[in-house]
């Protein structure tokens, strides 16, 4: 069936003893594995994988990859073939190249993000288990984040050069990994240039988001919470932890998520949010939306643009 | 503040030449922003986006923390380039503002914007 889901995201950090505690005091993510390299590994405490983070320490902030689990591993073969064919170039690194983590196919979006697909995690489960399990674990911290979710992925986009990586990404994203359009932002003449899009392969309006930028890079990682009033207490947590918050609670247009923006130490920035919004399907007509309304679909309250957060990446 | 009483030193943004204090265990940004005062963009605070850059063209400044490479180069912070977010004023300070917002969808329709405005 090729691509389940996000599987981890790996990203650069310029504190490593600073990124581990914000992780998880504010978003309650548990260390599971460090590796020679110094790189850390966390999880959620919802998901049953060994890791969804990866922390490496850098002089920089910023994303290194992002992973999708496909479910088989002849997936992997398969999705080389058809990656290859879209006119991608690949490597497949071997079992081991990620500790626990089985081979993976590794290739860089046409805006140069280096994406990952793997088949095979190590299994270690979920807090709760399998067998009759509470609906949720004693013992959480900070905002307890139950798995992330999504990232939103900054693409360059210069309409007088004609560069468009967000269309690019998406045709890619359609064409080779089967994933599927849930909304998107028109701007320019006549609405012509197609400058952000949410992508699906599950049934939540974004398993990946693309929009145009000046420059390529990482806006956000965001983990799922249950509620809105999660999402509030999210947002306690961060002020409990002198946490930077960029947006406080509000809810999105585009996707209808209830929603916190933050900084990990950083300045990478984290979402979480709460609300599925609506059952992502492929035969789900695709939500436009255009330039003249595009604040409200960013925060749909107050419909206004907020600088540090539509112009800051890392 | 009204009541902060922490050791202070001035801070002035030399293109506009508005001064604030900032206590000397604070970033010259969060001290800014304390105040509701603007002049340095703010953006992730945390030393990683970049967009609060500034030139320390007079004064001393203490380091609280690591400064993104991928936005001061070792060349420039002998420059006296750092990040707005990641310094405090050791003695009075005057600072020009290096970084700026990139508004995404923007390049090309900012250029025509340019253009058809009077």
């Amino acid at each position: 069936m090729g691509v389940m889901r996000i599987g981890h995201a790996s990203l650069r950090v310029m504190d490593m003893a600073a990124a581990v505690k914000h992780y998880e005091n504010v978003l309650g993510l548990k260390t599971t594995m460090q590796d020679k390299a110094g790189n850390v590994y966390l999880k959620c405490w919802d998901e049953w994988d060994k890791y969804s983070l990866v922390l490496t320490p850098s002089d920089r902030a910023g994303l290194n990859h992002v992973a999708y689990k496909v479910e088989k591993d002849e997936d992997l073969d398969a999705l080389q073939k058809r990656i290859e064919a879209w006119g991608v170039k690949t490597t497949m690194l071997p079992e081991g190249a990620l500790p626990s983590t089985g081979r993976m196919l590794q290739f860089n979006l046409p805006s140069g993000h280096e994406m990952r697909l793997y088949a095979m995690k190590e299994y270690v489960g979920t807090e709760v288990g399998t067998q009759n399990p509470d609906p949720w674990p004693d013992g959480l911290k900070g905002a307890g984040a139950h798995w992330l979710d999504h990232l939103l992925l900054m693409c360059e986009l210069n309409p007088e050069t004609g560069v468009n990586t967000v269309a690019d990404n998406t045709r890619f994203m359609k064409e080779a990994l089967d994933f599927f359009l849930t909304e998107q932002v028109m701007v320019g003449p006549g609405g012509a240039i197609q400058a952000a899009t949410w992508m699906s392969r599950t049934t939540t309006p974004h398993d990946i988001a693309f929009v145009g930028g000046p420059k390529s890079g990482l806006h956000h990682i965001a983990f799922y919470l249950d509620s809105w009033h999660d999402v509030l207490k999210a947002a306690d947590v961060m002020a409990k932890n002198r946490v930077r918050i960029d947006v406080a609670p509000t809810r999105h247009g585009i996707t209808r998520g209830e929603t916190i923006y933050f900084f990990d130490p950083s300045g990478n920035r984290n979402e979480t949010f709460a609300g599925l919004g609506y059952l992502a399907q492929r035969d789900r007509p695709v939500t436009t939306w255009t330039e003249d309304r595009l604040g409200s679909g960013i925060f749909y309250h107050t419909g206004d643009l907020v600088p540090s957060f539509t112009d800051v990446y890392t | 503040m009204i009541f902060d009483t922490r050791p202070k030193m001035p801070v002035t943004i030399a293109q506009t030449g508005e001064s604030y204090p900032c206590a000397t265990d604070e970033s010259l940004l969060k001290g800014m922003c304390k105040l509701g005062r603007r002049g340095i963009p703010v953006g992730c605070v945390s030393g990683g986006c970049g967009v609060c850059k500034v030139r320390i063209v007079e004064g001393q400044v203490t380091p609280l923390g690591p400064v993104s490479r991928a936005h001061v180069s070792a060349e420039e912070e002998r420059a006296g380039f750092t990040l707005a977010c990641r310094v405090a004023p050791a003695t009075a300070v005057r600072l020009e503002v290096a970084g700026k917002f990139e508004k995404p969808f923007s390049k090309g329709f900012a250029a025509t914007a340019d253009r058809v405005s009077p």
